[in-house]
């Protein structure tokens, strides 16, 4: 029951289907953080400076957390989208600054690089039969290694404005990391609602047995995942470069988890078949405005992580336990 | 096929070795991690003065700051008796046993950056973290002799440099009976894209902040335009007070980004560790430092100081990264 696919039908009762899916329980959370912000920080969250700044910070995060979903709902997990996030990063201002590469050949190379390492991931889980964990975790540290190995572990500096404008720059007043958010977040909801790949996801992290026999290309599908996440990861890794204008071998470190906190917090399941694109987007909200949250309350670095631990567990029980219900009652209505 | 890939990798293992045996005096130095920028000055240094005393240098290290890895880089080395080791330790307990061991195996081992004060190691050479944290609090105090709120950025959390910097300029300001206020510390773990993050938005949401004290320099390693908070919070008279002096952060003191660099010496570090280790190989007589009641066979390395007055200058000798 709880393994159902929400998103099996078209569009006619999408609303409904909204509504019984966990995102609208996320969206609530999310919806009461944000009023218990505006009415401890008052104007110092609402104004448009702060919001944009929080959007900004955890569109990021909710970039790789879309590439994680995907492969969250295969029943996987990669372990290596954080050192993808450096490598990617580097490669595209190595490119530009070293080699002589133009901006937007150099942003390729690097989303190439994420899908190669994506592609490796996948080759590892489907021919040599690796455990994601594990097959991820070696890339993890493949891709840290390589990072490091190329720049001798100094920050590549000095970029261009048109690189910079990739993470720094904003169209219509919107910042562009946030446009890359939604447009990502439009283009893999296609994916996984009308695509004949997307539902195969889902087969996938259902039964991986029944959809193998039922003609799903499994492998296939788990190799084209893991190259998504992997070009997620390059993408905000780029994005990330642009923001900071610098590339730094160093970036990304324990990111990975950001990204699987946010696939859990919105909503997926973890052993998978179960979540959607919105989710996870929401997940990295949820975190985004609790950091900055405790910033404006002036709440001292020391307690910030554990707060942020206390009100992780909160949202995911009060998810949980109004999935439950509503599960409960649909069942009981049948 | 199995056998190949073995045979390979063995005879890699091999080559690898050869250079270690060929030289006359091997000096490894290990520092808390190779994903670390701020070692590099030391490493540069390290190698310089390793060419002019035809030492061989190697740099070896875990890929995080972890102090079972780096325990295990030890024991490696001393397997392969290098002559030196020149360490910066990630916990001052956890490599106590094994620099006790290299010692024991006949090697010299010194401490830079970070001791480790109760092991068998010859000498440290570091910076004074409490000096530069008593420092930075009496530029705060020059530059808002009316007071007002201050905030901190710092890294990891417990890390005990850290902690000591924030340590001194508290206790210093606590001491003048300054009426600046400290506001509840900030941290960026580290990490250049959280820290650029955290000071952007709680500058934006504290107006009426008159200073930043930054015990590393974490935001100052992103692009001036990263900056925005930052670029209209010195525009309306905010003092900023950093700790470090590596080069991409020189570009912050003309833009009036910042009113002062305090720098730990990586330079002197690396190269006074070495010269040190060399003559300790050698049987010559080498200066170990001061030993007080508080530490032993202590080489303070100094810090610079760094302002738009003689930025020009300094940076002239700094070698670009």
């Amino acid at each position: 029951m709880s393994k159902s696919n929400n998103f099996g039908a078209g569009v006619p009762g999408l609303f409904r289907k909204l509504r019984q899916a966990s995102t609208f329980n996320i969206f609530m959370i999310l919806l009461g953080m944000c009023l218990i912000m505006t009415f401890a920080a008052g104007n110092k969250f609402l104004s448009v400076s702060n919001i944009t700044s929080v959007v900004r910070q955890f569109s990021f995060y909710a970039i790789m957390s879309i590439g994680m979903v995907l492969v969250i709902l295969t029943g996987g997990i990669d372990l290596s989208v954080g050192s993808v996030f450096a490598f990617s990063g580097v490669i595209s201002c190595m490119a530009i600054m070293r080699w002589g590469v133009p901006v937007i050949p150099s942003v390729l190379l690097g989303i190439l690089a994420g899908a190669v390492f994506g592609l490796l991931n996948g080759l590892c889980i489907t021919k040599l039969q690796l455990p994601p964990f594990i097959a991820t975790l070696g890339t993890m540290s493949i891709a840290r290694g390589l990072s490091y190995g190329i720049t001798g572990g100094y920050p590549i500096g000095g970029l261009p404005d048109s690189f910079k404008f990739i993470g720094l720059g904003s169209i219509l007043d919107i910042p562009t990391p946030i446009i890359w958010m939604i447009l990502l977040a439009l283009l893999f909801s296609v994916f996984l609602r009308f695509t004949v790949r997307g539902r195969w996801v889902y087969a996938i992290g259902g039964n991986e047995e029944a959809a193998r026999i039922s003609g799903v290309k499994v492998n296939q599908t788990k190799c084209l995942v893991y190259m998504f996440s992997g070009m997620m990861a390059a993408v905000a890794g780029i994005a990330t470069a642009a923001r900071l204008g610098v590339g730094q071998s160093t970036a990304g470190s324990g990111y990975e988890m950001d990204a699987i906190a946010g696939v859990i917090i919105g909503g997926a399941s973890v052993s998978g078949g179960y979540g959607n694109i919105i989710g996870p987007i929401m997940g990295a909200a949820i975190m985004g405005v609790l950091r900055n949250g405790l910033v404006l309350l002036d709440v001292s670095a020391y307690w910030q992580q554990a707060v942020i631990g206390v009100v992780i567990i909160i949202a995911v029980s009060f998810d949980k336990l109004q999935h439950d219900r509503k599960s409960a009652s649909i069942s009981v209505s049948k | 096929m199995r056998k190949l890939i073995c045979l390979a990798l063995a005879a890699l293992l091999m080559l690898s070795l050869v250079p270690a045996l060929a030289e006359e005096i091997t000096i490894a130095v290990v520092p808390k991690s190779l994903d670390n920028a701020i070692f590099l000055d030391a490493k540069t240094a390290a190698e310089e003065v390793g060419k002019e005393l035809g030492v061989k240098i190697q740099w070896e290290g875990s890929t995080t700051s972890d102090a079972a890895q780096q325990v295990n880089v030890i024991e490696s080395l001393i397997e392969r008796q290098v002559n030196g080791i020149l360490i910066s330790c990630n916990d001052a307990d956890a490599l106590k046993d094994v620099i006790d061991r290299a010692v024991d195996a006949g090697i010299f081992v010194g401490i830079f950056d970070s001791d480790s004060p109760d092991s068998k190691r010859a000498f440290y050479c570091g910076t004074d973290n409490y000096a530069i944290g008593k420092l930075s609090a009496e530029y705060m105090m020059e530059f808002l002799p009316q007071g007002g709120k201050v905030a901190i950025l710092t890294g990891v959390l417990g890390a005990p440099n850290l902690e000591m910097r924030i340590t001194g300029f508290k206790e210093t300001l606590a001491a003048a009976n300054s009426p600046i206020e400290v506001l509840p510390v900030q941290t960026g773990q580290d990490d250049v894209q959280k820290s650029v993050e955290v000071v952007n938005q709680y500058t934006a949401a504290n107006p009426d902040l008159a200073g930043w004290f930054f015990d590393g320099g974490w935001p100052y390693f992103a692009d001036p335009d990263a900056l925005t908070e930052l670029a209209a919070f010195v525009e309306k008279g905010g003092k900023i007070v950093s700790i470090d002096t590596f080069h991409p952060m020189g570009q912050f003191i003309p833009l009036g980004m910042v009113d002062v660099l305090i720098g730990q010496d990586y330079f002197a570090m690396g190269r006074i560790g070495v010269e040190t280790l060399y003559k300790l190989i050698k049987g010559e007589e080498a200066d170990l430092g001061v030993t007080n009641d508080k530490v032993k066979n202590y080489i303070d390395t100094g810090y610079e100081v760094v302002t738009i007055k003689n930025y020009e200058e300094v940076w002239a000798n700094k070698k670009p990264w």
